[in-house]
């Protein structure tokens, strides 16, 4: 019982790190939308008006076609139940899945010699999970178990919606600072109106609101997408009850140097378990995943 | 003026706390569904195992022809499962049929030509996957039983619990032998 409830706290602090992030990445939106109205109409809320459908719209068709999207990317094929490695692979996502509580996920996999595995899909019961042939291959029963438990973790707590929320919402930002910068290009907004000294001043802050806004959403959403992957490695561990399978997992994918280039686009990096584009040893603040070596020690610990 | 205000904030005060007992109140119905839907999972697997044996037994008698005692022990077990009729013994008669399997298996290893029957291999991967299956049933029924638990135990659900009947659910025992559950090799 003492070893749950240290998961315990790792899953509850993870998700309080979330919402504080969420929270400020929603004000720095709000900021954003608002200067735009200040700029332009001397009136922050009219922007709302055009800001907020701009970010429904981006997220509702980035979200309803997320899984087509991913799938192709990855390039990835539904799993063979007559090759026995794949047979046996979805066999352990059903298991894993009776383990959440959730109905079993469509498998997928990914022919490449990787270690990786992504899971993607629009609501927990309706979801995908892909594994990289590489890693039926690399890993033993018990890594495999915890690499799946990992990503059922994602579905299960509705990372790939907030992934995706907060991604349209970091390119909401950026659009909504794009048109702003055209528009100061092509004859000044607002400076011909108003001499008032203390309105310049906002207005300055504004503009320098909407320069670093979308650096720092973009950051935002990195740190997200971290504390997210702890979270997942953290509730992967519960439903498996096993952290070392997972972290013995890591430590293979940290040590695996394949021959061929990564497959698929940048974009579903964050999907994946570990980031396949970036060396492992460069880990930041621009990284989607956190660095590895913490990820293992921190499952050991549990 | 202040009587005015006095009652905004006290119906201010029941709206809120009605809003709160009927979140929780669902809370708790769905915690305690998800209890009974854990249940009747791990009912369907042990039964998927009980349909799977004879169609193993068909298929390992041919070879495993001096191995009587082995085979006899797997289908004991399995009639002891079907007739137990106290939870007690359906837990040891389900220990003494994952034991009995694991017996066969172990012993199964020494008949290269069953291990090249396909329909073998088949239900070896069938059967450890459906054992698999039970335990992890097994552990979301603990865990929706922790979850029900923690939620009548602590603040504020504790109160709403006590009006609503709801007691706290006991946990399954799970029997030493399942946790070394036979695991597929890759």
């Amino acid at each position: 019982m003492a070893k749950q409830m240290l998961l315990e706290d790792h899953i509850r602090k993870n998700k309080q790190n979330t919402v504080v992030i969420c929270t400020f990445m929603a004000l720095l939106f709000l900021s954003v939308v608002f200067s735009f109205g200040y700029i332009y109409f001397r009136n922050p809320y009219i922007a709302l008006i055009f800001g907020v459908p701009i970010a429904l719209v981006y997220i509702a068709l980035t979200y309803s076609f997320s899984v087509q999207t991913v799938l192709s990317a990855a390039k990835a094929r539904p799993a063979n139940p007559r090759v026995r490695e794949e047979k046996l692979l979805i066999y352990k996502a059903e298991e894993i899945a009776i383990a959440a509580g959730l109905p079993p996920p469509k498998v997928y996999v990914q022919d490449s010699e990787y270690i990786n595995a992504f899971a993607t899909g629009k609501k927990p019961e309706n979801s995908v999970i892909c594994v990289t042939t590489g890693a039926l291959q690399k890993l033993k029963t018990d890594e495999l178990e915890g690499v799946i438990s990992h990503e059922m973790s994602h579905i299960q707590n509705h990372d790939i919606l907030i992934a995706t929320v907060t991604l349209a919402v970091v390119g909401s930002i950026a659009l909504i600072a794009e048109i702003l910068f055209y528009s100061f290009l092509w004859g000044g907004a607002g400076r011909s109106r108003g001499r008032n000294d203390g309105n310049a001043i906002l207005i300055v802050i504004a503009i320098i609101l909407v320069i670093l806004a979308p650096i720092f959403s973009r950051l935002t959403y990195l740190a997200i997408s971290r504390k997210r992957e702890y979270l997942a490695d953290a509730n992967g561990a519960r439903l498996s009850r096993n952290p070392e399978g997972l972290a013995k997992a890591l430590e293979k994918i940290k040590n695996d140097i394949p021959s061929e280039k990564p497959k698929g686009s940048k974009t579903v990096a964050p999907l994946y378990i570990a980031n396949p584009f970036k060396g492992q040893s460069v880990s930041s603040i621009w990284s989607t995943h956190p660095p590895l070596d913490e990820r293992i020690k921190r499952l050991r610990s549990m | 003026m202040i009587l005015e205000i006095g009652i905004i904030i006290l119906v201010l005060i029941l709206v809120i706390v009605l809003l709160v007992f009927l979140s929780y109140y669902n809370k708790i119905i769905r915690l305690e569904n998800r209890i009974d839907n854990s249940w009747a999972q791990i009912d369907v697997q042990l039964k998927r195992r009980a349909d799977l044996i004879p169609n193993l037994m068909e298929t390992v008698k041919g070879y495993m022809t001096h191995e009587r005692e082995v085979l006899e022990n797997v289908t004991k077990a399995r009639s002891a499962v079907m007739s137990a009729d106290t939870p007690q013994k359906n837990i040891e008669a389900d220990n003494m049929l994952s034991g009995a399997l694991k017996s066969l298996f172990a012993v199964a290893e020494n008949y290269p030509d069953l291990k090249a029957n396909q329909n073998f291999l088949n239900l070896q991967d069938e059967l450890t996957h459906t054992e698999d299956k039970i335990a992890y049933s097994r552990q979301h029924y603990n865990d929706s039983v922790l979850s029900f638990n923690n939620t009548i135990e602590t603040f504020p659900g504790v109160i709403f619990a006590k009006r609503m009947g709801k007691t706290e659910r006991e946990m399954l025992q799970i029997p030493e032998a399942d946790k070394e559950l036979p695991k597929v090799k890759f």
